[in-house]
């Protein structure tokens, strides 16, 4: 089935974004207020994939996860968790590797927050939690949906990390960018220009999207 | 009973300072800090509120500890029961006027108190307001507002009326007064204006270099000689003018201007801009009532 | 704003007012204030003060004065005179220490004084204030 690509990237890029939203939001709110030593050390990990091959990344996952070492072999028996050339293995590399467009756009719209509407908000006797949730959050939400859409986007385009770690498993693993090689490789030009036809158009909407709303053409249809 | 003794080490522009404040404010009063930019005034409210730790000593409140180094004990900004009005405000740009107000006073449950402040501060037009829509007079009665919302036992106020014009300012000044009277607080207030000193404190603290260098009442402070005069003002000279053998010497006082007669031998010492004490005894001013209650 | 320095030599407190009387040179000065020994420290018999007032509050009557209420009364010598249109300004010397005093230009006119004169400087006892050294 043609479409089975399409959704299957779409998926991946969902799934992808939520864990990132979740995981992204107590780094970037650590990296924008510690004043650790090691905050250069977790900046730079958290960078990496920026400017890594991603086959690289690729390379090292399959090698830690592939069944016939040790880690691998123990997710397998303990959890019957296999990560490469699967769905769930894909997903992990994916917010490995999307990490840095999600974290970044927070924690520079936290770093650029005023301090003090953080203290403020303590000394209203509001805890860390709540503060993050009913005041820093909501004040960059510019930022959030920045990270969202550029994590999303990244994900959809993805190449070498899926082709390193996923293979080309129709319905598991062959997510669009993958098939859209294949479809090269034997000479079927039609149906790759199908799926890139519609990457492109997909691509283009969700970044044209992050900078009208940036620029803050909608922001009067947002409030 | 406020009972400091802290020590800290700031970076400031000019190099390393040590911050070194001890002294002891009874409950109730309006204190004013006064000092140069950078002689520690916004640290030693920050300190007090518990948002920057200082290394060494001790503050207690009430007889409860707030910070104690060689104990260990720092309460949390949460449990200090303080409300600041920070220099820029620090008005949440996603809530309205009235959510901003309503979130500082969630934990209490008494609706009557918060319409009353609102009828306080005359908020009701801005209630559904953003605090990108208000001037900057209107934004600062919100934070007041917002900081008594929670119903702190001390108000902090930073520097907050300098960037505001005469007649604001003498509003807010009263606005803070009014509660500073009303919920019984114990007030500190960040001012390098002599003539707001005079108007507002009880006492005054002068600060240079990270150190307390003098304190007392404004006229302890400020003016070097106790006058018994009762009909006093502080002011700046704007205008100095010959008028057949004396001087008019114009005086603005807050946002009112007034004038004084001075003579020849001692009008050599004022040029205009300088800040001048007017008095007169009680008995000398007529009063007369312009408005009926 | 004349000055004078002079010691207290009695107060007379009511309520919170006081009467205060301080002498300088031979002539003993009033003083009536809101303040008590109690409100400030420097309302102390033997204590030694600056007498202020201003130089328009200061009243010159010549000849012999009748029957006047100013409790203060300093006899001086008019040292100069600078006349202006309507006001003008009178140096006067009270033992060695200067008293200003201005008044209209008429009443020099009508009361006909002169540099030499002896006149008397009459200052109202609400009118003068107290301050510390």
């Amino acid at each position: 089935m043609i479409w089975d690509p399409i959704i299957l990237t779409f998926q991946l890029a969902f799934i992808t974004t939520v864990i990132l939203i979740i995981i992204s939001i107590p780094i970037s709110y650590w990296l924008a207020y510690t004043r650790s030593t090691v905050k250069p050390v977790i900046e730079t990990i958290v960078s990496m994939p920026l400017v890594l091959p991603p086959t690289v990344l690729g390379f090292y996952l399959l090698v830690a996860f592939s069944p016939s070492n040790a880690f691998g072999n123990w997710l397998d028996h303990t959890f019957g968790l296999r990560l490469v050339f699967s769905f769930e293995g894909l997903v992990l590399a994916s917010v490995i590797y999307s990490l840095p467009f999600m974290v970044h756009p927070i924690q520079s719209g936290l770093s650029n927050l005023s301090t003090s509407l953080k203290e403020a908000s303590y000394l209203m006797g509001k805890s860390r939690t709540s503060t993050l949730f009913q005041v820093l959050l909501p004040n960059i939400k510019p930022s959030l949906i920045t990270g969202i859409v550029l994590a999303f986007a990244h994900t959809v385009g993805e190449f070498g990390v899926v082709l390193m770690i996923g293979g080309s498993i129709p319905g598991q693993t062959r997510v669009a960018s993958i098939a859209i090689y294949d479809e090269v490789e034997s000479l079927n030009y039609d149906i790759a220009n199908s799926y890139s036809m519609i990457l492109f158009a997909v691509t283009f909407v969700i970044l044209f999207a992050v900078y009208t709303i940036n620029g803050g053409f909608l922001k009067r249809f947002w409030e | 009973m406020i009972q400091f003794n802290v020590q800290k080490k700031l970076d400031a522009p000019g190099g390393e300072m040590l911050l070194d404040l001890q002294g002891e404010f009874p409950q109730g009063q309006l204190i004013t800090i006064f000092g140069e930019s950078g002689a520690g005034k916004t640290s030693l409210l920050r300190i007090f509120a518990g948002l920057l730790m200082p290394e060494t000593g001790k503050i207690i409140v009430n007889q409860q500890t707030w910070f104690d180094n060689r104990k260990g004990i720092n309460l949390s900004p949460q449990k200090r029961k303080i409300g600041f009005v920070f220099q820029d405000y620090a008005l949440f740009p996603n809530m309205t006027v009235q959510k901003n107000i309503e979130f500082a006073a969630k934990n209490r449950q008494n609706k009557k108190e918060i319409t009353d402040l609102f009828d306080l501060f005359n908020l009701g037009e801005l209630l559904n307001k953003k605090p990108e829509t208000l001037s900057g007079g209107q934004k600062q009665r919100v934070a007041l507002a917002r900081a008594i919302a929670s119903k702190p036992e001390i108000l902090m106020l930073d520097e907050p009326l300098s960037a505001l014009d005469h007649v604001m300012r003498s509003k807010l000044q009263d606005y803070i007064l009014t509660v500073h009277k009303k919920y019984n607080l114990t007030t500190f207030l960040v001012s390098h204006d002599v003539g707001e000193i005079f108007k507002m404190a009880d006492k005054v603290i002068v600060l240079d270099n990270g150190k307390i260098t003098n304190q007392g009442t404004p006229s302890e402070v400020f003016s070097n000689k106790h006058i018994s005069g009762k009909f006093q003002f502080t002011g700046e000279i704007i205008r100095i003018e010959k008028e057949d053998v004396i001087y008019v010497v114009t005086v603005l006082i807050g946002n009112s201007m007034v004038k004084v007669v001075s003579e020849e031998k001692e009008i050599h010492q004022f040029s205009i801009g300088d800040k001048v004490l007017v008095a007169s005894k009680a008995f000398n001013p007529i009063i007369q009532k312009i408005q009926s209650k | 704003m004349n000055t004078l320095r002079g010691k207290i030599t009695s107060i007379n407190t009511e309520g919170h007012l006081s009467l205060i009387s301080i002498s300088v040179k031979d002539v003993t000065f009033k003083s009536i204030v809101i303040e008590t020994p109690q409100s400030v420290d420097y309302l102390k018999t033997g204590n030694t003060i600056n007498v202020l007032f201003k130089e328009t509050e200061v009243v010159i009557g010549k000849g012999k004065i009748q029957q006047i209420s100013m409790q203060n009364q300093v006899p001086c010598t008019i040292k100069n005179i600078e006349e202006g249109k309507l006001l003008s300004r009178i140096d006067l010397d009270f033992q060695n220490n200067e008293i200003v005093s201005i008044i209209t230009t008429n009443a020099i006119r009508n009361l006909d004084l002169k540099v030499d004169d002896k006149v008397v400087a009459m200052i109202k006892t609400n009118e003068i204030m107290l301050s510390e050294l």
